[in-house]
């Protein structure tokens, strides 16, 4: 079997590439990026012998990256300062008070307009998508681990907001289940909204409980198990992601 | 005995913050070494909290006050904090799965020996010592999130094991397990004491499964004080106690028994005659639920195969099986959760996916796994208001119905603050006011003591039997099944293995067996009720010859 990734590789190779992506920002590279990373996860996850619960939050963020490129394109082709160029067609313009000057709501849609702010919408997309990848693809109780023991509470937030949460996706879905097969239709969220606070609530205590009558956080020094090393393949991956920067700026240029 | 003390209580008592009474009053005992030790008491008389001073999460971790003195191996619990004692005791909470830290076994058993900072080559050898006694080693590298109950289970105490404990505690070990996994987790504890001459400290709420591994046993009473003998002086007059004693009390046998073993013993002059076979009820309702070979996959896994059924009405139907083999999802698809993937369902000529609104309150009546999913207004009182209107009923007909079930209930209480039993019986008024004709349940006693069960097993067979409904179960707990079902449907890797009365089914397999057809067997006596009755006609019989 293949020796798995070491858990600094894809966070510092996001690192890398998030970098990359904000000094070129350009919409071609960006999607050249966000196509790039769901064929790594896609890849290195298929091998995997079992999931992670955190493996498919890429898949999720791109149905989020998603939400925020089309809201970002509506905010700005509809709101702000006109930009020349061709118009593409006309939208009325809305009367705002006179203490709103400045403010202009509709208007003419031009597409360098539009083009502007696909690609701005597209930047915060891009690099939600990039540490998403690095998450489905490190789990984050494997990166806390490299974390010196001196942040234990820290640590201990961190842990039981890592374990938690994806538990909460899960036991929302299950109680929003249960109370459509009672008839409770009109309640929404926020029926489900109480028992997931309180079983969230019970649930991180168990965590904290666990953790520290199992002692964490009690030695000053914390000793590890299995020695991770950096192999050759996490050295490629790191150098490949740091490696895009100088081809930004060739492609900014 | 004459052992070592481990645990040592000294005039303890604790009283939660904002709270009125005193969880303990005064207790005092000791635990030796090697001992494995039985705590039972009603829901919410503070199994849990005794089982947490041990290690000093209470008072550390929940706040209280604590008078007296716990130590454990000589250190006192209120001067050290829970992490000072991890290498002394290792605990394992009611839900393994939420004190999971890490994602891997492997990951999971060496965490809190790096917590303590133990060299790496001992950390290996412990890791393959706890992997080979709990056999885990084919599941090293697994990530947890996927491993079944029992396994998980084995993994936590695995987890608790590798810092060498002197003590290990449990909470409900096995509540959420299916008899087999049960009794694979019940003999590794037992080999632990044995072998290891570890000290197990241990609640539960299915004593048949425990009480034979048992040396003595803490009794919580109600008012805070507690009892500490060994099991037969405790049982003698315990009101919580396992069939096969309440079968010797019945019999008015000399002693009370732990194991089927003894008890069979004492009855051998009982089981001389060739019992009668019992008549199995009939059932001759009209059929409420029809299933067709019914199909469902997730993803490319098959969970359930071509499975056929009809429920009828006025019968309780329990669906058995390990964890996994498809009863949640068969109940699913008796619900309406999800559509097939082939053939249908239909629940009194409806398809249940496309029931809605007062219709579906008054076809199908679901109580999830976890019952507080459906409470979600702030009182008993606004509950109970809530499913008037749902159901269109008269204002206070709901909570009528709750008051005969338990009168003692609080209308002003927040469902959160119910104990385990009341907020079930809150849920199931909640449904059974609308008369569904099917209940389905999943799962209905986990975590509910005897009391609570006996509730639980007279509302469903009144509502079966007088109502003419049609009532469905899916549970682990055999003695249930023993005492409420006329029929057992057992699952397996999404087929139906067998299908027939309760008697036939449950006498097939000793691992599903009740203990008291254990202990009358070869006579088909599954509850004490049926033993009663059987030995009684046996005797009449006899006399009149």
């Amino acid at each position: 079997m293949k020796r798995a990734f070491h858990p600094l590789t894809w966070w510092s190779g996001a690192i890398a590439v998030s970098i990359a992506v904000s000094s070129a920002h350009h919409s071609g590279f960006n999607l050249a990026v966000v196509g790039g990373m769901c064929l790594i996860v896609y890849r290195v996850n298929r091998n995997a012998i079992d999931q992670s619960p955190w493996s498919g939050g890429l898949w999720f963020a791109l149905k989020i990256a998603a939400i925020i490129v089309l809201i970002r394109t509506t905010i700005g082709i509809a709101i702000g300062v006109p930009v020349p160029g061709t118009t593409l067609f006309e939208l009325p313009i809305l009367d705002l008070p006179e203490w709103m000057a400045g403010i202009r709501i509709g208007g003419a849609i031009t597409q360098e307009r539009l083009t502007f702010a696909f690609a701005e919408g597209l930047q915060i997309a891009t690099l939600i998508c990039i540490f998403a990848a690095a998450t489905s693809l490190t789990s984050p109780h494997r990166l806390l681990r490299q974390m010196p023991i001196f942040i234990y509470e820290f640590g201990v937030a961190l842990v039981i907001a890592t374990s938690v949460l994806p538990q909460l996706v899960t036991s929302a879905e299950r109680i929003r289940t249960a109370q459509r097969m009672r008839g409770i239709q009109r309640k929404g969220w926020a029926g489900v909204a109480l028992p997931l606070l309180e079983e969230s609530l019970a649930r991180s205590l168990d965590l904290a409980a666990a953790m520290d009558s199992r002692g964490y956080g009690y030695s000053r020094n914390r000793s590890c198990y299995r020695r991770e090393t950096m192999l050759p393949h996490d050295l490629l991956v790191i150098f490949s992601a740091l490696a895009l920067i100088p081809l930004s700026w060739v492609v900014l240029a | 005995m004459g052992g070592a003390c481990v645990i040592t209580f000294n005039n303890v008592s604790l009283i939660y913050p904002h709270s009125l009474h005193t969880v303990f009053e005064d207790l005092s005992f000791t635990i030796e070494e090697g001992e494995m030790v039985l705590v039972i008491g009603a829901t919410g008389s503070g199994k849990s909290s005794l089982l947490r001073l041990i290690n000093g999460l209470v008072p550390h971790h929940t706040g209280g006050i604590l008078a007296g003195d716990i130590s454990v191996d000589g250190i006192s619990t209120s001067l050290t904090k829970p992490g000072g004692l991890a290498h002394l005791i290792g605990i394992v909470g009611q839900n393994p799965a939420h004190g999971f830290v890490t994602d891997t076994v492997e990951d999971e058993l060496v965490f809190g020996m790096e917590a303590l900072n133990f060299a790496p080559e001992i950390m290996r050898k412990r890791v393959e010592e706890i992997l080979d006694l709990l056999s885990l080693a084919h599941l090293r590298s697994r990530s947890i999130s996927t491993l079944s109950g029992g396994e998980q289970q084995r993994v936590a105490i695995g987890s608790a094991l590798v810092m060498h404990p002197k003590v290990l505690v449990l909470d409900e070990p096995t509540s959420a397990l299916d008899p087999i996994a049960a009794e694979e987790v019940l003999s590794i504890l037992h080999r632990l004491v044995h072998d290891l001459g570890l000290t197990v400290v241990v609640s539960e709420h299915k004593l048949e499964r425990v009480i034979g591994f048992t040396d003595r046993i803490i009794a919580i009473s109600p008012d805070g004080k507690a009892d500490i003998d060994i099991p037969e002086e405790i049982l003698k007059k315990s009101l919580i106690a396992p069939p096969i004693v309440h079968l010797a009390r019945a019999l008015n046998l000399d002693s009370v028994g732990t194991s089927v073993r003894e008890v069979r013993r004492m009855t051998t002059h009982l089981r001389d005659y060739t019992p009668l076979l019992s008549q199995p009820r009939q059932v001759t309702g009209e059929t409420v639920v029809a299933i067709e070979k019914l199909n469902h996959l997730y993803g490319e896994k098959m969970a359930l195969r071509e499975i056929s059924l009809d429920f009828k009405a006025g019968e309780i139907t329990a669906v058995m099986g390990r964890n996994g083999a498809g009863k949640s999802t068969l109940f699913k698809s008796i619900v309406g959760f999800h559509k097939a993937s082939g053939g249908q369902v239909k629940v009194l000529g409806n398809d249940p996916t496309e029931l809605s609104g007062r219709q579906r309150l008054s076809t199908i009546g679901y109580i999830p796994q976890e019952p507080s999913d459906l409470l979600i207004h702030s009182s008993v009182a606004k509950e109970c208001a809530a499913s008037d209107r749902d159901n269109g009923l008269e204002d206070g007909s709901t909570f009528a119905f709750l008051q005969r079930v338990t009168p003692k209930i609080n209308p002003d209480a927040h469902p959160r603050d119910l104990s385990e039993g009341q907020r079930l019986s809150l849920v199931l008024a909640l449904i059974l006011c609308g008369a569904p004709d099917v209940l389905i349940m999943d799962e209905p006693t986990r975590g509910l003591d005897y009391q609570a069960k006996s509730l639980l097993v007279d509302t469903l067979v009144s509502y079966a039997r007088n109502l003419g409904k049609c009532v469905l179960i899916a549970t682990h707990d055999v003695e249930l099944v023993a005492e409420v079902a006329d029929r057992v449907v057992f699952l397996a890797d999404g087929d139906v293995v067998a299908d027939g009365t309760t008697l036939d089914v449950l006498l097939s397999s000793p691992a599903f067996a009740p203990q008291v057809a254990k202990v009358m067997s070869p006579a088909p006596w599954l509850t004490v009720k049926d033993a009663l009755r059987g030995i009684a006609q046996i005797s009449g019989k006899d006399s009149q010859e």
